[in-house]
Order: C-alpha cells, then sequence, then structure tokens
C-alpha cells in the first residue's frame, strides 16, 4: 500500500465532505480510524509523486522514525476525533484536512512541500481554534503562524539559491560534504529555525500559546497541545537530522533559545495558578527538552521522549479540558478535588504526570533516564543541569497539582466523564506502567531506531 | 539591487507588525512582508543574460537557448495563493472581531 | 519607545540578512543563477528520471512544475484554498444571507459598464484557462480571472448575489478530481499523480480552474453577506 495514501484518502474524503454534509462526521471517524489500521500494512521505503527520480521530484519517506511519528499523530487524532466529532460536525472537513496536513509534514521529504504542509495544518488549526469563541487569540495565531512561515520560507529559499535542490536529505548530504564554512549556511537555517519555533512553541515565538491552549475546549487543547505539538516536534527532529549544519555561533543561539524556553516555561507554570495554563507553561518547557534533545544529537530516545509526551499529553489535556467545560472556570482552586468523585480518570492522571515528571516505575523515567546517561557520557553536564533543574520545579508544581486534585474537600466538584474517556485514560496509562516496568519493548524500539541510523537513505 | 527592495520590503512589513495594533494594518504588513518575500524568490531566480528568456519554450529548442530559472516562479505561485488563504482567515477573524468588540485595535478589545 | 525598539530590530535583521547575503560565496548575486546545476535543469530539458513522452511536455515550464513534475504541492495549495474558503464560510456564514448595505448606490454608467465588463473578463479567464499550457502562470490567473468578472457584478449592484451554491459544488468536485486523477495514476502507473497520458494533465489545470474560481467567490460572497433581521 503506498503512503501517499495517508495524504490522498483524508483530502479526498474532506473535498466530498462539503457536499455530503450530513456523512461528513461519519466520514472524518472512518477515515482517520482507516488511517490508523492503513500504517499496519504500508510498505517503509521513498516513493516519489508522479514517479521522477528523487531528486527532481517531491519524494515522501517513510522509516522508523516517521512510522513512530505516524501512529502517534493518527492514534490520537482518532481518540480526539471519536470524543469529540459529533460535537464538532461543522469542522469535519477541516479536521480532515489537518490530518491530511499532520501526516504530510510527517512523511515528507522536501522543504518547500513541507512549507506547503505547514500551511495547510496551520490553516486547519487556526480554524478549529476558532470554536473557543475567542477571535483575538486566533488571530494572534494567524499572525505569528504566519510571520513563522514566512520565515521558515524565505530560509528555504536562500538555501534554494545556494544549492538548487530541495530534497532534504540530498541537500543535507551537499551541506555535509561541500560546505566548508559553516557561518555561511547559518542565516538560512536560523530562518528555517524561528519558522519551526513558532509553532514548536519555543522562546520568544511562542506568545500565540496562551490565547490558545490558555482558553482550550476539549477539542482545541488536546489537539494543539498534543498531536500538533507531537507532529511539529517530529518534523523538527527530522531536520535537525538531516538538514542541519550548526556553526558554533548558531549553535549556541539556538542552545541559549532553547534553555531560555525550558527555564521560563517552568518558572511561569509554577508561577501560574490556573490548571491550563500550567499545563501549556509546561507543554512550552517540553517541547524546550525535546528540540534540545535532537538538537545535541540524541535522535532516537528524543523520538521516544516526544512519542511518551503526546500520549500523557493527551491524557492531561483532555481530563482538565473536559472539568474546566464543566465546572466553567480552570482557577486550582475551582477544581480542587476534582478525583475525589473520579477515582479512576485520577489514577491515569496522576500516571501520566508522574511519567512526564519521570519518576521511576514509568516510561517517562527510563527515557529520561537515557537522555540524560547520554549527555553525561559526551559530557554535556551543563544540560545535564538545566534538564534536572527543569525536572525539579516541574515536580514541585505537578506534585502540588496532583495533591490539590485528590485532596477531600467538602464541595468537591462533580464532573462527568464519559466511558470513552475514561477507557483511553486507563489504557495510555497502563501502557505507560507496563513500558516503564519492562524494559524490554523500549530498548528494541531503540535498537531498531538506531539500526536505521546506519543505513542513511540516498534518495 | 531588486533584492535590496525585496529584503526592504520585509522590513518594512515586520516594522508595521511590531508597531501596529490595528487589526487591518497587521493583516497589511503581513501582506507587505508575504510580497516582498515573493520579489525575493523571483528575484533568486532571474538570470541577467542578454540571451536569457523566459521559461516557455517547446523541448526541442531547450537544449539551444538559455532560460531564467523556471522553479521560483512556480514556488511564488503557490506562495501566493497560499498568501491570500491566510488573509482571507485573518480579514474574516477581523470581521469576528468587530462583531464582538466594535473596534479593530487590538488594544481596546477587553479580556471579556 | 516601543516604535523605537522596533524600528531597530527591523532594520537590524534586514542589515543582517543583506550582509551575509551579499558576503556568502555561495549565495549568488542577483542576475546570477547556477541553476542549471540544479533541479531546475532537470525541469528545463525535460531529464527527470520518468519516462516521459515529449507529447506531454508543456511549452510553459512553469506549467509543467506546477501540474506535473510538482504536482503535489498544487494539491496542496488547492487544498489550502479550499480550507481558506471553507473557513470563511465557517466563520462567517449565516443562515439566511442578505447582501451587505454598502454606503455607495451604483450610478447607471457603472452598472451598464460592469455587464460589459463581465463578458470580457470571463471569456478571457477562460481562454486563459484553455491554453494554460503555454500562458503564464498555468490556470490560478484565469480561474482568478474568472472569480473577479463575478466580482465585478457584486460590486455594480448592490442587491446581487450569485448561486453560491453552484460554486460551491463546482470546487468541491474539482478538488476531490484532483485527487481523484492522482489515485488514478497510482492505479494504473503505481505512482501518485503519475502523468501518463496527455489528458491527465489538461483536467488537472481546469480542475484548478474551477477549483480557484469557486474558492474565491465563495469568500467574496461570504464577505459581502449578512444575516437578514
Amino acid at each position: 500500500m503506498s503512503i501517499v495514501l495517508l495524504i490522498a484518502v483524508p483530502l479526498f474524503f474532506a473535498f466530498l465532505g462539503i457536499i455530503l454534509k450530513k456523512a461528513a462526521p461519519y466520514f472524518l471517524l472512518l477515515v482517520s480510524f482507516f488511517n490508523v489500521l492503513a500504517l499496519g500494512f504500508i510498505s517503509q521505503g521513498a516513493i516519489v509523486i508522479g514517479g521522477y527520480s528523487s531528486f527532481y521530484g517531491i519524494q515522501l519517506v517513510l522509516n522508523s522514525y516517521s512510522l513512530i511519528g505516524l501512529y502517534v499523530v493518527n492514534t490520537l487524532f482518532f481518540v480526539i476525533v471519536a470524543i469529540n466529532c459529533f460535537k464538532h460536525k461543522k469542522l469535519s472537513p477541516i479536521l480532515l484536512i489537518s490530518l491530511a496536513g499532520l501526516n504530510g509534514l510527517l512523511l515528507t521529504n522536501d522543504l518547500f512541500n513541507l512549507f506547503v504542509f505547514m500551511e495547510i495544518a496551520g490553516i486547519s488549526a487556526y480554524l478549529i481554534t476558532t470554536t473557543t469563541k475567542d477571535p483575538k487569540s486566533t488571530f494572534n495565531y494567524l499572525v505569528l503562524g504566519t510571520i513563522g512561515s514566512s520565515f521558515y520560507l524565505l530560509g528555504l529559499i536562500i538555501l534554494y539559491a545556494m544549492f538548487g535542490v530541495l530534497n532534504i536529505r540530498i541537500l543535507g548530504n551537499i551541506i555535509e560534504g561541500v560546505v566548508t564554512n559553516k557561518a555561511a549556511v547559518a542565516l538560512p537555517f536560523l530562518f528555517i529555525f524561528i519558522g519551526l519555533g513558532v509553532e514548536t512553541k519555543l522562546l520568544p515565538f511562542n506568545s500565540w500559546v496562551k490565547g490558545i491552549l490558555g482558553k482550550s475546549n476539549a477539542l482545541t487543547g488536546p489537539l494543539v497541545g498534543a498531536v500538533y505539538a507531537s507532529a511539529f516536534a517530529f518534523v523538527f527532529g527530522n531536520l535537525l537530522r538531516y538538514l542541519f549544519v550548526f556553526s558554533e555561533s548558531l549553535l549556541l543561539i539556538v542552545s541559549i533559545l532553547l534553555v531560555a524556553t525550558i527555564l521560563i516555561g517552568e518558572a511561569m507554570a509554577y508561577a501560574s495558578t490556573k490548571v491550563r495554563e500550567i499545563l501549556l507553561f509546561s507543554s512550552i518547557a517540553q517541547a524546550g527538552v525535546a528540540v534540545l534533545v535532537f538538537a545535541l544529537g540524541y535522535y532516537t530516545w528524543g523520538t521516544i521522549l516526544i512519542a511518551l509526551n503526546g500520549f500523557s499529553k493527551l491524557i492531561l489535556y483532555l481530563v482538565v479540558n473536559i472539568a474546566v467545560d464543566q465546572v466553567k472556570s480552570d482557577e486550582l482552586s475551582a477544581l480542587k478535588g476534582l478525583f475525589v468523585n473520579n477515582k479512576l480518570i485520577g489514577a491515569g492522571f496522576s500516571v501520566a504526570t508522574l511519567s512526564i515528571l519521570g519518576l521511576p516505575i514509568f516510561a517517562g523515567f527510563i527515557v529520561k533516564m537515557n537522555i540524560l546517561v547520554a549527555m553525561a557520557n559526551t559530557p554535556k553536564f551543563f544540560f545535564v543541569g538545566v534538564i534536572l533543574l527543569a525536572s525539579l520545579i516541574e515536580g514541585i508544581y505537578f506534585i502540588k497539582l496532583l495533591i490539590n486534585f485528590w485532596f477531600e474537600q467538602d464541595q468537591a466538584p462533580r464532573v462527568k466523564y464519559s466511558y470513552v474517556v475514561i477507557y483511553v485514560t486507563l489504557v495510555i496509562a497502563l501502557l505507560i506502567t507496563v513500558f516503564g516496568v519492562y524494559l524490554e519493548p523500549l530498548n528494541s524500539i531503540h535498537s531498531t531506531l538506531n539500526l536505521v541510523k546506519g543505513v542513511v537513505m540516498h534518495g | 539591487m531588486l533584492l535590496y527592495a525585496s529584503v526592504l520590503l520585509i522590513v518594512i512589513g515586520l516594522y508595521g507588525l511590531l508597531t501596529n495594533r490595528n487589526v487591518i494594518k497587521i493583516i497589511l504588513s503581513l501582506n507587505v512582508l508575504e510580497i516582498g518575500l515573493n520579489i525575493f524568490i523571483i528575484t533568486v531566480g532571474f538570470l541577467d543574460l542578454e540571451e536569457a528568456i523566459a521559461p516557455i519554450i517547446t523541448l526541442q529548442q531547450r537544449a539551444s537557448v538559455i532560460v531564467v530559472d523556471p522553479l521560483p516562479q512556480a514556488l511564488v505561485l503557490t506562495a501566493i495563493v497560499i498568501g491570500v488563504g491566510t488573509t482571507a482567515i485573518g480579514l474574516s477573524l477581523a470581521k469576528k472581531m468587530y462583531d464582538k468588540y466594535h473596534t479593530f485595535n487590538l488594544d481596546e478589545m477587553g479580556e471579556e | 519607545m516601543k516604535k523605537i525598539l522596533a524600528f531597530i530590530f527591523a532594520i537590524t535583521l534586514g542589515v543582517m540578512i543583506i550582509l551575509s547575503l551579499s558576503n556568502n560565496e555561495l549565495f549568488t548575486d542577483f542576475g546570477d543563477t547556477n541553476h542549471y546545476d540544479g533541479i531546475s535543469s532537470g525541469y528545463i530539458t525535460s531529464e527527470v528520471g520518468g519516462d516521459e513522452e515529449p507529447a506531454l511536455v508543456p511549452v510553459n515550464i512553469v506549467t509543467g512544475i506546477l501540474v506535473d513534475y510538482r504536482g503535489f504541492d498544487t494539491l496542496g495549495e488547492v487544498t489550502v484554498l479550499f480550507v481558506s474558503s471553507i473557513g470563511v464560510a465557517l466563520l462567517l456564514g449565516v443562515a439566511s444571507p442578505k447582501r451587505i448595505n454598502l454606503n455607495f448606490k451604483p450610478n447607471f454608467m457603472l452598472s451598464v459598464g460592469s455587464r460589459a465588463l463581465f463578458g470580457v473578463m470571463f471569456l478571457t479567464g477562460i481562454y486563459i484557462v484553455l491554453h494554460a499550457k503555454t500562458s503564464p502562470g498555468g490556470s490560478f490567473p484565469g480561474g482568478a480571472m474568472i472569480a473577479s468578472s463575478i466580482l465585478i457584478l457584486y460590486l455594480s449592484n448592490d442587491t446581487f448575489r450569485t448561486d453560491v451554491s453552484k460554486f460551491k459544488l463546482g470546487k468541491s468536485l474539482a478538488a476531490s478530481g484532483f485527487v481523484l486523477v492522482g489515485l488514478i495514476g497510482l492505479l494504473f502507473t503505481g505512482e501518485f499523480l503519475a502523468n501518463f497520458h496527455p489528458f491527465i494533465m489538461d483536467t488537472i489545470l481546469v480542475l484548478i480552474a474551477i477549483d480557484v474560481a469557486g474558492g474565491i467567490v465563495g469568500i467574496i460572497d461570504n464577505f459581502l453577506t449578512e444575516e437578514r433581521v
């Protein structure tokens, strides 16, 4: 089965969904389910649209990395859609297009095609966030997103003018081989970094996040906070792996930005009293960690980190947003004792937070441990210190959050979770624990990914 | 020279984005930025030779003449259409905001 | 103060771009390119690794790139236009639309003149679409021209509304037809959007024009209508 179907099928049904309005929500459900199923049958490798040689045509590449990315994005997307699709029927075609855009982002191996998919995913995200009825935040998101993609486009055009090639892997090889003075390519890479930094929520390009995720609902919170965040982190990882060549000054700028993102994000989360803001600031910090891990070259553990964080974030945003929808307030004090009446949800939520935090017996611990060990071996003690400090701050506010949620109180808020939500939360929490206790699966994923590293694709 | 002009347009657009608080002016600045970018893309493909021609030519003659780079022209067409899409969404959001707050100024819109 | 800071920031960025590009050994000067070394050479000579017959290569290389070599980008572009037009409808659409009350009333000259102009613009649009293989820009300008001929009607008559549902239907069918053409290629040759028959490129060009016209007309109509009270 050709990998282009993952993009073409959602697009086709999105276009049809405009005429067949009644069927559109069912299209959405069926197609997103089809995409998850199809992942089991597609073959890895590269194809070129139109059958040209990979140098000239637009190439789509599926390797173990992008397969993990696709699994994460499509599974999360299906879960979110299954919970929400009948609440926002009018959005069905737009959601399908955003699914196509996200899959395209993960698959494409062409710089300009990546820009097109960024815009498709971006525009559908702007439209999806209009469901929060706050046009001001959406407008802010749109302006920043457009500036970001304009910078990305500027960077890619400069690269094209220099080397005449748009295929990411071929371009990366050329730069690696030809360029002796790395500072000569620093400018386009800086622009591409800024462009992706807007969507990945890196400082100082993330002022849209507060309006979008701080006022999210049960659709936009998990979608933007978990699915889009993981997809763009994977794209960032791909570019850092196959394309980026850091000159020393560029690496310095990038590291400063990332460390600032991590620390300021954690500090803001610590200072906040609103539950949704705590989550969004902590995800800014985690995005910084993920990009930092990629920028320092630990691609395999970075990939697993993003995948795990994606699933954990889904639980966090889902649980909190449903509660906020029903309580009509996202102050921490109003949500005190949320889990007293919802013990199952509470258990799942706690597992997800503790895994993000990196406590033992959860999968997040193993990933964080391995990243830190790898960093200490290189040795990059400064970054080890930054991540440990971030985890410490994270620990304080997450534990505070959990204590507040579990704390017995007379008027604990009554929040009803549907069975689907409970089921999804428990399954993900169970998986996180299982992966955390049995090291075998994670290590085997790690070694498969390492195997890929040996066989670098030459188009 | 055209390269400087395009960078100047990008700079003007960026300055407008940083200083304006009026929604319509922000959208205009965004468009100025995009136009500067599009001119930049086009300049990248320009070939300043007497014999260089526009890339419209039959296959048989292609080996014997020099044409300017056709790829940036194709890319810019895509970029223009994408710009139209974002502008349309931005303007409809502006209309939505005006319906809600009765002003185009971002600072005068309350936090509810 | 804020303005000065913004000014300094913007100027610094501009100077940084110009300085680092003009002193760059990799970035060619204005008026000088090395595109015959890169992927453009393949597009110009049509030696791109496929087994393409000369009959399938359009005279206009830009059109060839748009609908053939990089047709996937164009599919994405059509998608962007499509999603923004349904987005505008989602944001501004109302249950029972009527024309918005504008401050100015079209005079006699405007309404007669624009009707005459409508025919010319509409036919020119169709002409450009049909000659997209030779004219610059493929069929996008043609589609945009058809849409602007409808816009002229909107501006010259303050009660006019076109039958938007037909344009919507056309837009939707055209966009899904584009994907379908790609899937046909996948079915017959094993490659998505394969260009194995001269008919393929013509179909795609016409579909793009319909999609562009439908999308823009939908956007115009949504901006010029409001809820009936």
